[in-house]
């Protein structure tokens, strides 16, 4: 949600940071414990859920939270096909975090190289991949996805390379902006004069001084995903059933919003504190990493 | 500079040919229409046929030459599905989308700029913080979820709004505010954090120190300098208002341009696709192309004229 | 037989007068929800259920069928055979499109023709490409021609709109698809693309005038919105609901579900040429595995009736007279050990969001259940057809779908689905191609029913594809509504009124 910074100058970037360090008050620790939460549940999802997410009981479809139907005790309630809610959402946790955590790693990766070589080298290079920055900013998310399931089949690594490939642009312009505006800095003129070759400069000289814009825009595009993977669930092109996802259920819930409020409420709600916890994470550290971030 | 410009407008004319024939090529991967168009019970001969008079038998390399002979000619086709010209179609949904983009940024715009100054002037009071939660929570919901609960409270339980389609402006609310809430959590924090900075310059602390008050300072200055950043937050902010439409107006029967995207890919309409993909090429570059020169107007260290610097 | 189906139509047509008879309150305007926008309005031009939903108001077809189903005369009064192959109608002199010109014999010879001028390329030709000739051999009367002895014409005829000749050509083809000219009940009168279409009623109707003077059609493409719009009182009908959005409405103080029972039959197909389904014990295993009833009453109980045949009681061809399989995992697993490593082979289940999920993932948790390795392949619609009409090779193993032919004739199911010619179909009999010919060329009814007896137990013996269920299919109306659905899924307006 972040607009592509402008290329500002990252002006002693150090001192900044120190003097708003007090910033980053007690008020945040609640979602970073929240955040963890959500991270330790996932990975613990196979000890801790009372049952399989996957199994039906079809004598037992939605049922009230704290009901008890065919010695199964639905702590949440039951979904549409007598599923156990509370299991479904701790294992939903994992889809929901890895597809958010995957996509960003992936397309930040993609994003920032390109980005910087693009800011670093320009020329050529800068014409190429910021022209092809545009035509993956011109073609909708939702074409790209139905054309990924539609060739590579429906998968959960695919909805990754769905998420990846609509987001890796904004990181390019970005790291492009930055890297422009760090080349341009002494300390860069002065490895280049030095004799630094242009791997050494991007990796050494340029990248840890754009990896705080970059953080920050990652943080704010973790909520993205987690948001985008909701979506092609409600498109119908997101993971597959029966594996369970907080959107997927969501997507499901929300036509039983009069009758079984319970099973869109609680995936719902755990999405809205995942987003929240990362969001209010992120500013602090956006004032932190990035002083001059807009 | 004006080299510049000139070379960037050919630069992004080759982007656009770029993005048209990779969605040319790239759609025709998943299918063709046809099999949507002829009931269950259709033979293949009568396949065949239908396929033949839509012209999709025809080698891929000569429907791609027609076509850019066509769109050359500013002729974008007929639709496979309703038989009437793609540019008809597309300009009937034109005035919903500007409607709805309209409304929405409305709402962000409206709210957030006057919540982002609040959560900068205001820090610390427990108030703020309130509205900071707001602010954040606004950004945390599908909207494919809250927009249903935005129908069912307000147009089912409470009456006040008809819950969905387009008729007159009652129609415009609820998915305005489904579809903006999302962006009005960005101009509050954009906001916040440009006055924040320009709280901390020299010239506000000695204004303030010679006693000028802060209502006067912020309309005279803090505002003028934290447009800046807005201004760029608006060019991202509307294309993603546009992709984020796609599901705002399926939930709300909305008849914009993003329902119409879903539609004719679901239904393989190809040259429909492709207008509104060559539409939203020269809108989405264009904002690119206009954040890229205020970039270099903003910091005169970028120089546009693309020499090492 | 020429006679009795004479009689049949004479008797029916005193029947017909009284459905449009019902008096009703006063209500302006019905609105009703379909999913999408109509594509076209000629009603030649295309085939999907948002178009057919509205153009069904506009036009009249040679004959129809009453809510009982019976095939009932429209512009037809009459009809008798001539020949095995020839037909002759005698029609109605009162029609009137709605420009006020008179229907004739000519009108109906141009719209069979046209239709079915290969050239014209209408998605529906396979619908009608029996029929060889069409000649007005009076001012009222005009004689159809099949390729050979054709059972299923006058079901087929139920959807030939009936369109004006002086209008089509006068105005060509693109245009009469923006401003369609026929002689039903309702008439064109505008479309905001994208929002809505109108249709004023035809006061000046034959068959009565219908009760509601303006009728609009939205597309909603959401169902939750769709529930909320009836729930709200913008729409009075809506199309397309699940089970569960059903009895939301059972407790609705102002809404009311409408269900019936479809001539749309569920099935579970299988890709019988490819390992392991190429061992009639693993697909019998598959058939066991399914817990129909379980299907029918614990997810969707709408009054789904299990079947054992490939057809819906609703249909012509539907015997009663083979019993469904039961649900026996245990017999089953037997099937499965027996067979033994062969049977563990992966296997997707290929499926698209228009069919109901619920049922597709209780399927896969079935077989699971049983010790098969099946996988769930979610694609959207254009992508699962296409992967269905391919070479038998590249089939999807397993398929549920739904299937109707809107002509209630075991034909239209039958033929597609298991004859060696179609691209739908994973069987190559002889045996089996013999049988469905015969069905689709014999007049004699009772010839036809044995026909498709045997193939019925055929399908019961071999399983080349696994019947489940007759579809309801669940719309949503006002309470004030008043109307009976049919096993077609048309969408009649006159048919309907409002009671406050």
């Amino acid at each position: 949600m972040n607009p592509a910074s402008p290329p500002a100058a990252p002006s002693a970037p150090v001192a900044a940071a120190a003097s708003r360090r007090r910033r980053f008050r007690l008020g945040v620790w609640p979602f970073v414990a929240i955040f963890a939460l959500f991270v330790v549940v996932a990975l613990a999802a196979p000890w801790i859920a009372p049952y399989d997410p996957n199994v039906q009981n079809l004598f037992g479809r939605l049922k009230p939270p704290g009901t008890t139907a065919r010695n199964v005790f639905y702590l949440l309630g039951s979904d549409e096909l007598g599923r156990d809610l509370f299991s479904r959402i701790l294992y939903g946790a994992r889809i929901s975090i890895a597809a958010a955590v995957l996509s960003v790693v992936l397309s930040s990766i993609v994003g920032s190289l390109l980005g910087m070589a693009a800011g670093h080298f320009r020329g050529v290079v800068e014409t190429i991949v910021m022209r092809t920055v545009d035509i993956f900013l011109s073609v909708p998310a939702i074409l790209l996805a139905i054309i990924t399931v539609a060739v590579l089949g429906p998968g959960f690594l695919n909805v990754v390379i769905v998420l990846g490939l609509t987001r890796w642009p904004r990181y390019a312009r970005v790291a492009y902006g930055q890297t422009l505006a760090v080349a341009g800095q002494p300390y860069v003129r002065i490895a280049r004069f030095m004799g630094a070759g242009p791997m050494r400069l991007l990796l050494v000289h340029i990248l840890p001084n754009i990896v705080g814009p970059l953080t920050v825009v990652a943080t704010l595009e973790f909520g993205l995903m987690v948001l985008f993977e909701a979506g092609l669930s409600f498109l119908g092109l997101g993971v597959q059933p029966p594996t369970a996802s907080w959107g997927a259920m969501l997507s499901v819930g929300r036509n039983y919003v009069a009758t079984a409020f319970w099973i869109a409420t609680f995936p719902g709600l755990c999405l809205f504190l995942l987003i929240l916890s990362v969001n209010l994470l992120g500013d602090p550290l956006r004032d932190r990493l990035d002083p001059k971030s807009r | 500079m004006v080299l510049f410009v000139l070379r960037r407008i050919g630069q992004a004319l080759i982007a656009i040919f770029g993005v048209m024939t990779l969605v040319f090529f790239v759609q025709r991967l998943t299918g063709d229409p046809t099999f949507l168009l002829v009931p269950e019970t259709a033979t293949r001969a009568d396949i065949e046929a239908v396929r033949r008079s839509l012209g999709l038998d025809r080698p891929l390399l000569v429907q791609y030459l027609a076509f850019l002979a066509d769109v050359a000619r500013g002729d974008f086709g007929l639709s496979y599905v309703q038989r009437i010209p793609v540019t008809q179609i597309i300009a009937s949904r034109v005035p919903f989308t500007l409607e709805l983009a309209g409304g929405a940024l409305l709402v962000s715009v409206g709210l957030g700029l006057p919540f982002g100054a609040a959560m900068a002037l205001g820090r610390g009071r427990a108030s703020t913080k309130l509205l900071t939660g707001f602010v954040f929570a606004s950004q945390s919901m599908p909207t494919f979820w809250s927009g249903i609960l935005f129908i069912l409270v307000f147009a089912v339980w409470l009456g006040w709004l008809p819950p969905s389609g387009a008729g007159g402006w009652a129609n415009l609310v609820l998915p305005s505010f489904a579809l903006g809430l999302l962006s009005m959590a960005t101009f509050a924090r954009v906001m916040r954090t440009a006055l924040l900075d320009e709280l901390h310059k020299d010239y506000v602390r000695s204004a303030r120190a010679r006693g000028v008050a802060l209502p006067r300072l912020f309309f005279r200055h803090l505002l003028r300098n934290a447009a800046i950043p807005l201004i760029s937050v608006s060019a991202i902010e509307i294309s993603q208002l546009l992709a984020g439409a796609v599901i705002v107006e399926t939930v709300f029967a909305w008849p914009g341009l993003g329902a119409l995207t879903v539609q004719s890919i679901v239904s393989r309409d190809f040259l429909v696709v492709q207008g509104i993909v060559l539409i939203g090429s020269f809108v989405t570059i264009g904002l690119n192309f206009a954040a890229d020169i205020l970039y270099s107007v903003v910091d005169p260290r970028i120089r546009l004229d693309g020499g090492a610097a | 037989m020429a006679r009795k189906a004479f009689l049949r139509a004479v008797l029916a047509a005193t029947t017909i007068s009284l459905v449009s008879a019902v008096t009703a309150a006063a209500k302006d305007k019905i609105t009703i929800d379909l999913v999408n926008e109509p594509s076209m309005l000629d009603p030649h031009t295309q085939w999907n259920p948002d178009s057919y939903f509205v153009y069904r108001n506009i036009f009249d077809n040679l004959v129809t069928r009453d809510d009982a189903g019976k095939i009932v005369p429209q512009v037809a009064k009459s009809w008798k055979y001539l020949s095995d192959t020839r037909i002759e109608f005698a029609l109605r002199d009162d029609i009137k499109f709605h420009d006020g010109t008179p229907l004739t014999a000519e009108d109906v010879v141009y719209s069979v023709k046209r239709i079915t001028d290969p050239a014209f390329a209408s998605p529906q030709l396979g619908q009608f490409n029996k029929i060889v000739g069409a000649e007005a051999t009076g001012p009222a009367t005009v004689v159809l021609t099949t390729d050979g002895p054709y059972p299923v014409l006058l079901p087929q005829l139920v959807k030939l709109s009936i369109v004006p000749k002086h209008v089509v050509e006068k105005v060509g083809k693109a245009e009469f698809n923006l401003k369609p000219v026929g002689s039903g009940p309702y008439a064109f009168a505008d479309w905001r693309r994208g929002v809505e279409v109108t249709l004023k009623r035809n006061d000046g109707y034959w068959g009565g005038k219908a009760a509601f003077p303006t009728a609009v059609f939205r597309a909603v493409p959401d169902a939750a919105t769709r529930l909320a719009d009836l729930q709200a009182g913008t729409a009075d009908l809506v199309v397309t609901l699940d089970s569960d959005q059903a009895r939301q409405l059972d407790a609705s103080p102002v809404a009311k579900p409408l269900i019936v029972q479809t001539e749309r039959v569920a099935y579970f197909a299988l890709n019988s040429t490819k390992p392991p389904l190429d061992d009639v014990r693993v697909r019998k295993a598959i058939a066991l595995a399914i817990d129909k009833v379980g299907i029918a009453e614990g997810i969707l109980a709408g009054g789904e009736k299990v079947v054992g045949e490939l057809v819906a009681p609703a249909s012509f061809g539907w015997t009663d007279g083979i019993e469904p399989f039961p649900y026996d995992p245990a017999a089953a697993k037997k099937l499965l050990a027996e067979v033994g490593a062969p049977a563990k082979v992966k296997m997707g289940l290929a499926t698209s969001p228009v069919y109901d999920q619920k049922v597709v993932q209780a399927i896969q948790q079935m077989l699971r259940d049983v010790g098969l390795d099946v996988s769930i392949d979610m694609t959207d619609m254009a992508t699962w057809l296409k992967n269905q009409q391919v070479p038998n090779t590249e089939a999807p193993m397993l398929t549920f779908s739904r299937w109707s032919c809107a002509c209630q004739d075991a034909d239209g199911i039958m033929f597609p689905l298991l004859h060696s010619s179609s691209a739908w179909s994973r069987w190559k009999t002889p045996e089996v191609d013999q049988l469905l010919e015969k069905g689709r060329s014999l007049l004699d009814e009772k010839a036809r029913l044995q026909a498709y007896g045997a193939v019925h137990a055929y399908v019961k013996e071999n399983v080349p594809l696994i019947p489940l269920y007759q579809a309801a299919i669940i719309y949503g109306a006002r309470k004030g509504l008043q109307w009976t659905p049919t096993a077609n899924e048309s969408l009649f307006l006159a048919r309907m009124a409002w009671k406050d």
